[in-house]
């Protein structure tokens, strides 16, 4: 479904001294994504989460390696044809824009104007308020209001690739649960392989499978009880490398 | 009466078909092509003979009164002077504009002072579009002013909008508000090319109570240039709000000012200003939807101007 071969991101960091420094914050990754599965990604903050999932969607170019989508290679595609390909993406921190509404955006995701249609969409994502639909995407609305326009518009697209990073992030505890079934029936009705980047256990618990990210590589694949060991292990804080030399820093993990 | 061009015109600045119902004065080649009124809006020609005077009876409610004026005379510059009283209590929508055609090289150009009296707690809504075309090289110009008066619990929505096509425009906008009364301005101006627009608006909060916001929304392309100065003087307990946006494409350039001055203890003023290429995050957003990077740029400067 989805190759990782020897995928790198790096970075070049400028320290002063030295000049250029290049750093690998996805540093070799070899991995197959199997057809209509459900993985969580997890992983400390900073461990690469976030970049793997743009790498894959187009939005950061691939320093070497490539990544193979249903058998072709998508490494020099742009995010649109990506996304014509049948990738979405859910992002951490949606866009907000001036004058575009939910409706526009669903629109442009899917094509359909036709305001029975778009109705059936909300009912799809779980949307029950109408007037939710003539709502502006801008600056005004609230951090849990947004997430869930952008997990509507992300479905809406029909992907067979979704990825959603983090889409708990501003969601209330009472909603958490209905959006880990929603995204399990749209896996299980409509196979689509799903990607989910999410610290949240309701998430690493519905996965197939938990990969956990750590320095730019997979420090564990494998199911939810195999990764609990290492979640609750103090030595993959990636705290770790900043503080050498601080003699006031701590780890709080 | 009116030909293909007209009619084309009249849509761009007024979304009119054809003739509009209701009272209307349109203008063409600065003189009256076609004028109606009705049981309560009057319109009739200034003394001077240099624009029209339009009464609106107090109580009038749910009526519009369409006054676009259309230009494609080569070598025309059409100066007029219109004035608008609407009476109190009455709840109107008045929609101006001017199309202007430019077939040749001489230059046509429009300047349109409107004045408004807005009685006590009457409703105004002012719908205001620009718009220039045509093959001519001729330099199109646009100068409209505007001076608005608000009476006690007077409430005034305007949308002012430059859609595209004129190479010169400045524009001038005041507005004194009396107690109670809220004044609402949503300008929008697109340039492109080598065309240069600016806009200059003063808002005097006189009455206790008054509230005002002002929206500009600039988008700016090609090697186009637009000012925008904005200026909200209170001088009683008020409410003013400036909020200017612009975004810059190729090689625009944009000044933009937006001044409050407070001559009153209680005076409530605030400006948000901002001026940028597209946010990075938007046109992403939209491409992970299927566009290409062109569409996403129309849609989101679409949505910018709405």
């Amino acid at each position: 479904m989805l190759e990782l071969k020897d995928l790198y991101f790096s970075i070049t960091e400028t320290d002063g001294t030295n000049g250029g420094r290049k750093r690998d914050i996805i540093d070799g990754l070899n991995f197959t994504f199997e057809p209509g599965k459900f993985y969580a990604i997890t992983g400390p903050n900073g461990s690469g989460k976030t970049t793997l999932a743009k790498l894959i969607m187009g939005i950061n170019p691939v320093s070497a390696g490539a990544i193979r989508f249903k058998g072709k290679d998508i490494t020099g595609l742009t995010i649109t044809e990506r996304a014509k390909a049948g990738i979405a993406y859910s992002f951490q921190q949606p866009a907000r824009f001036k004058g575009i509404t939910f409706r526009d955006l669903l629109s442009m995701a899917t094509g359909i104007e036709e305001e029975a249609k778009l109705l059936d969409l909300l009912r799809r994502v779980g949307i029950c308020s109408l007037s939710f639909l003539d709502k502006a995407v801008d600056a005004k609305l609230s951090g849990g209001e947004i997430k869930k326009i952008e997990l509507a518009t992300t479905i809406a697209r029909n992907p067979k690739l979704a990825i959603y990073d983090e889409p708990d992030t501003g969601i209330d505890l009472w909603t958490i649960g209905p959006m880990v079934n929603l995204l399990k029936r749209e896996q299980t009705e409509h196979r689509t392989t799903t990607i989910v980047i999410s610290h949240n256990r309701a998430f690493l618990k519905a996965a197939d499978v938990v990969l956990m990210v750590n320095r730019g590589k997979f420090a564990y694949v494998g199911n939810l009880d195999g990764a609990l060991p290492m979640l609750t292990d103090l030595s993959i804080c990636n705290f770790k490398p900043c503080w050498e030399g601080e003699e006031d820093a701590r780890c709080f993990r | 009466m009116l030909d293909a061009l007209d009619k084309g015109l009249l849509k761009a600045v007024a979304d009119l078909e054809d003739i509009p119902k209701g009272a209307y004065n349109i203008r063409k080649n600065g003189r009256l092509l076609s004028r109606a009124t009705s049981a309560n809006v009057n319109i009739e020609s200034n003394a001077e003979g240099t624009g029209i005077m339009v009464t609106i009876a107090p109580g009038t409610v749910n009526e519009s009164v369409h006054i676009p004026v259309i230009l494609s005379q080569a070598g025309l510059y059409d100066v007029v002077y219109n004035a608008f009283i609407v009476g109190a209590a009455s709840h109107v929508t008045i929609i101006a504009g001017c199309g202007i055609h430019c077939g040749g090289p001489a230059p046509e150009g429009h300047e349109g002072i409107h004045e408004f009296r807005v009685g006590k707690g009457a409703r105004v809504k002012y719908v205001e579009k620009h718009y220039a075309t045509g093959p001519g090289s001729g330099e199109r110009t646009l100068n409209p002013t505007t001076k608005v008066f608000l009476a006690e619990n007077a409430q005034v929505e305007m949308e002012l909008t430059q859609i595209g096509g004129v190479d010169d425009a400045n524009r001038l906008n005041e507005a004194t508000l009396g107690p109670g009364s809220m004044l609402l301005i949503t300008e929008r101006v697109m340039t492109d090319g080598d065309q240069k627009a600016v806009s200059r608006n003063e808002i005097v909060l006189a009455g206790d109570n008054s509230r005002s916001n002002m929206v500009s929304r600039s988008v700016i392309k090609g090697n186009s240039r637009q000012n925008f100065y904005a200026t909200m003087v209170a001088r009683a307990k008020c409410f003013g709000h400036i909020e200017c946006d612009a975004i810059i494409m190729d090689n625009g350039a944009n000044e933009t000012i937006p001044a409050l001055k407070a001559e009153h203890p209680d005076a409530e003023l605030s400006h948000e200003a901002s001026i940028g290429k597209i946010a990075g995050d938007q046109l992403t957003k939209l491409m992970s939807l299927g566009l290409t990077y062109e569409e996403a740029v129309n849609r989101i400067i679409q949505g910018f101007l709405r």
